[in-house]
């Protein structure tokens, strides 16, 4: 009512106003535009997944960068050893991690769900470290990168050249943010996932195996996200520790748009790479690039706290 | 009853404070790191009595080392006394945060201290000229010039400290603040508790004593740095101490301390790279089979017993 | 002498309205009866003075100050206490000590004092072994304990929010005589509750709250005759 038809007028402003700031920056800085255009999809194929943990199954992963992290090196070891493509790999990934996924909820993520949130955050926590100590254990902390020709691939607009294989991670955001929401709002099993994450008494009692759905709906993500690690290790040197910020700042970026506000999270997504882009693009102030996300959660929680003084 | 326990602790007490003169310096320095990772579970376990977790403990203590350290090198304050005001700089800073992110609480709150140590580090790495860069810094001298019994009774004066915060927090009105707002938010409020200023006292006061924790250790080993000073040793072990130990309670974070602090100096040399897992998977084993920890778990036995005992 | 006003107060839950421009009093040492249909918005009523909900409209005047902006644990301090319709012991706390947490942080008292408030509350109450867990009590000794809560915080008003609920005909009668004894000793007392005997015997005034709204208002005896008021409880004559 009151409140819908203010959303529309703020959503006006916000893509006058996101027009605006883009055109000024894609004639100062193109390359701030474009590289963080990539960046934020990269962020928000990596936030979506978390998204639906914690909208639907109601708990915090605390690890989730870390299994991105395992598909990393999962995709790593495949072309050391088998001579696969990276981004072939995502396949193999795909279904690696969905079982991945089912054997973590079945032997541990299960138990605490009915929990408090304390023991929640401190078990995915824990979780966290396992995973991230056993990669520094197995494979040690030296960082390693695959030599690929076509990660370098670039083009070049007039005066000014980017990199055009980055795209992948748009590609991929845009994959992923559509088919979940398709996968939400036009499948029974998506339809019922909703159903769940906002009731799971009631969805029990029109039949609906919550557990089942939680299950799935965790592997799936787990997927998603290991899946993206095949993706991401293209591109970047990786290392056991390499997960660990996209945690956070995927917490962030859900923060901002709101539990369940997958579209939001894109656009938040994409501020944030942007954001990230342009402090990086002043020579003396780049090491200050990675504390935005800080400040915008910070800035985010303040802003939730006002508005919730209406309790 | 209550006298001879007095006993016990005294006598603990003294054997504690001459140690230095019949064990070695190796075993002095071992204690040195139990004790410091004693502090930081307790003061862990303190704000979480009030039901808030906080992940950023590695940040604050590299905050206090890091103010410690700076304000001894430029201002030639006396290397205590810089401790001191290391912890006060961690507790002020811990002020702000907790005043800005304290309305929400929960995982809101847990996540923005995880982010805390990689934070101060980013902020250190850029003000190189105020502190030294990647490379940190180096102190002129250890505090004491090193000698190993002075530097175990500053350390054991640092516990000592956390000891009588946890005690004051558990005989006072805090006790009962804490347990209300732990439990139920909402009739804390109608008992008339400032949750909100309840939340951020304690969180500055813990990691206040975070941060004299870590202007005490940057003084011992007479450097900071951002990756060293740091470390997530500092948020992960103490938390599986006082998960092992039991949470809520003095004696829980002690007895984890005591027992993770020695087999972290085994481990460590067994194995170098990754001993971490270990207390990985004590978290995750304790919070899934025994989240009373051992303290806790013992405790309602004994109750259980008595009441048996009562009952027959 | 007014103790509490309210004006056009309202509380909005999404696009239901809990409560509907209520406009009442209370008086000085009045034992004033809340009643009406459930979800009348009684216990809505009590969590917006008390100040767990901020009203989405409306304001609160509480011995001729205004408590609408307050925070709850301000207004406990001010004097509006109340219980809970769903009692809410802390675990982890002994039965006394969960009075105490009402008289060390209603009016700030050392502990020493707070400790001897809260076990002559309980003694007053009926209480005994106040030292034992909340685990072990009975229905109606843990709806004494809340009000001891509540009063340990040394209230002006007191909100009671169905305490007579599941009791049998004795200790309801029990229950009754405190209440007077309270009362008696200066009170003011709100009490909700769906048991008209209660509600016959201990008020002066009763409200009568049906969708948010007041819809009567005045002594028992003319409240209950009146007939919107059955309406509201009853349903529509056939």
């Amino acid at each position: 009512m009151q409140v819908f038809s203010k959303l529309k007028q703020s959503n006006y402003q916000i893509t006058i106003i996101s027009i605006v700031l883009a055109t000024i920056l894609a004639l100062w800085k193109p390359h701030v535009l474009i590289e963080g255009l990539q960046r934020g999809c990269l962020y928000a194929v990596i936030a979506l997944p978390m998204a639906l943990i914690l909208g639907i199954v109601g708990i915090i992963n605390l690890a989730h960068g870390d299994f991105m992290m395992l598909g990393a090196y999962f995709a790593y070891f495949l072309n050391v050893h088998l001579g696969t493509d990276p981004l072939v790999a995502i396949f193999p990934a795909l279904l690696a991690f969905f079982l991945i996924g089912i054997a973590s909820y079945r032997a541990i993520i299960k138990y605490v769900l009915s929990s408090p949130e304390l023991n929640q955050l401190l078990l995915t926590f824990g979780l966290a470290m396992v995973i991230e100590q056993l990669a520094n254990l197995l494979w040690t902390s030296r960082p390693i990168k695959l030599p690929l020709r076509y990660v370098s691939a670039s083009a070049t607009i007039g005066s000014f050249t980017f990199g055009t294989f980055e795209f992948v991670y748009v590609g991929a955001a845009i994959i992923v943010l559509a088919g979940l929401l398709l996968f939400l709002k036009h499948t029974s099993t998506g339809q019922a996932a909703l159903a769940v994450g906002q009731n799971p008494r009631g969805a029990k009692l029109v039949g609906i195996n919550v557990d089942r759905t939680y299950l799935f709906i965790f592997s799936l993500s787990i997927a998603l996200v290991g899946s993206i690690g095949a993706i991401f290790m293209t591109r970047h040197s990786i290392f056991p520790l390499v997960g660990a910020p996209f945690t956070m700042k995927s917490f962030c970026l859900i923060a901002m748009a709101g539990i369940g506000n997958l579209m939001g999270i894109l656009w938040c997504s994409l501020i944030l790479g942007i954001a990230e882009n342009f402090v990086l693009s002043f020579r003396g102030y780049a090491g200050w690039a990675d504390i935005l996300f800080f400040a915008l959660i910070v800035l985010v929680i303040i802003i939730r706290s006002r508005q919730r003084q209406v309790k | 009853m209550k006298s001879s326990r007095y006993l016990v602790y005294i006598g603990v007490l003294i054997i504690l404070l001459t140690l230095p003169f019949y064990t070695g310096v190796y075993l002095l320095n071992v204690m040195d790191i139990i004790l410091i990772y004693l502090a930081l579970a307790l003061s862990w376990d303190m704000l979480l009595r009030s039901g808030q977790i906080s992940f950023g403990m590695a940040g604050l203590f590299g905050v206090g080392g890091y103010a410690a350290a700076l304000i001894h090198l430029n201002a030639g304050v006396s290397p205590l006394l810089s401790i001191a005001l290391g912890g006060l700089a961690a507790g002020f800073l811990a002020c702000l945060i907790g005043m800005a992110v304290l309305q929400l609480r929960g995982m809101y709150f847990a996540i923005v201290t995880l982010a805390l140590a990689e934070i101060f580090r980013v902020v250190i790495r850029n003000l190189p000229d105020l502190t030294g860069g990647p490379e940190g810094t180096i102190l002129p001298s250890a505090i004491f010039s090193g000698n190993s019994t002075k530097t175990y009774w500053l350390v054991l004066t640092v516990a000592a400290v956390s000891v009588i915060a946890s005690e004051i927090f558990r005989r006072t009105r805090i006790h009962f603040a804490l347990t209300s707002i732990r439990n139920d938010e909402i009739v804390a409020k109608s008992s008339g508790i400032s949750v909100f200023k309840y939340l951020v006292f304690i969180f500055a006061v813990t990691s206040a004593i975070q941060g004299i924790t870590g202007g005490a250790y940057a003084h011992i080993y007479g450097f900071v740095s951002p990756e060293g000073s740091f470390s997530l040793d500092f948020t992960l072990l103490p938390i599986a101490m006082t998960l092992l130990g039991g949470m809520h309670s003095t004696w829980g974070p002690v007895v984890g301390a005591l027992l993770l602090g020695v087999v972290s100096e085994f481990l460590k040399l067994k194995i170098p790279y990754g001993h971490l897992l270990v207390y990985g998977i004590i978290i995750v084993i304790t919070i899934l089979f025994f989240p009373q920890g051992i303290v806790g778990t013992i405790g309602q036995r004994l109750k259980k017993n008595h009441v048996e005992r009562l009952a027959s | 002498m007014t103790i509490l006003k309210t004006e056009n107060l309202t509380r909005h839950f999404g696009g239901l309205a809990a409560l509907d421009h209520v406009n009442m009093e209370i008086r000085e040492n009045e034992i004033l009866g809340i009643i009406g249909p459930n979800g009348a918005g009684k216990t809505t009523f009590i969590n917006v003075i008390a100040g767990i909900y901020l009203p989405t409209q409306g304001k609160i005047f509480f011995d001729d100050q205004d408590i609408t902006e307050l925070p709850a644990h301000k207004r406990c301090r001010l004097g509006i206490a109340r219980t809970f319709q769903l009692v809410r012991p802390l675990p982890g706390l002994s039965l006394l000590e969960n009075v105490m947490v009402g008289s060390l942080f209603g009016k700030g008292l050392r502990q020493r004092e707070a400790r001897k408030k809260a076990e002559e509350l309980c003694e007053f109450l009926g209480l005994s072994n106040m030292t034992r867990d909340i685990t072990r009590m009975t229905a109606l000794e843990v709806k004494k304990m809340e009000i001891a809560h509540a009063m340990a915080t040394q209230p002006k008003l007191l909100f009671l929010d169905e305490v007579m609920a599941g009791l049998n005909s004795d200790e309801t009668m029990e229950m009754i005589a405190l209440v007077r004894k309270i009362h008696s000793w200066g009170m003011t007392i709100g009490i909700v509750e769906h048991v008209m005997r209660v509600i016959r015997e201990l008020t002066h005034r009763v409200v009568v709250l049906d969708w948010g709204q007041v819809i009567a208002a005045g002594a028992y005896e003319q409240v209950s005759n009146d007939s919107r008021v059955i309406t509201a409880y009853l349903g529509e004559e056939a």
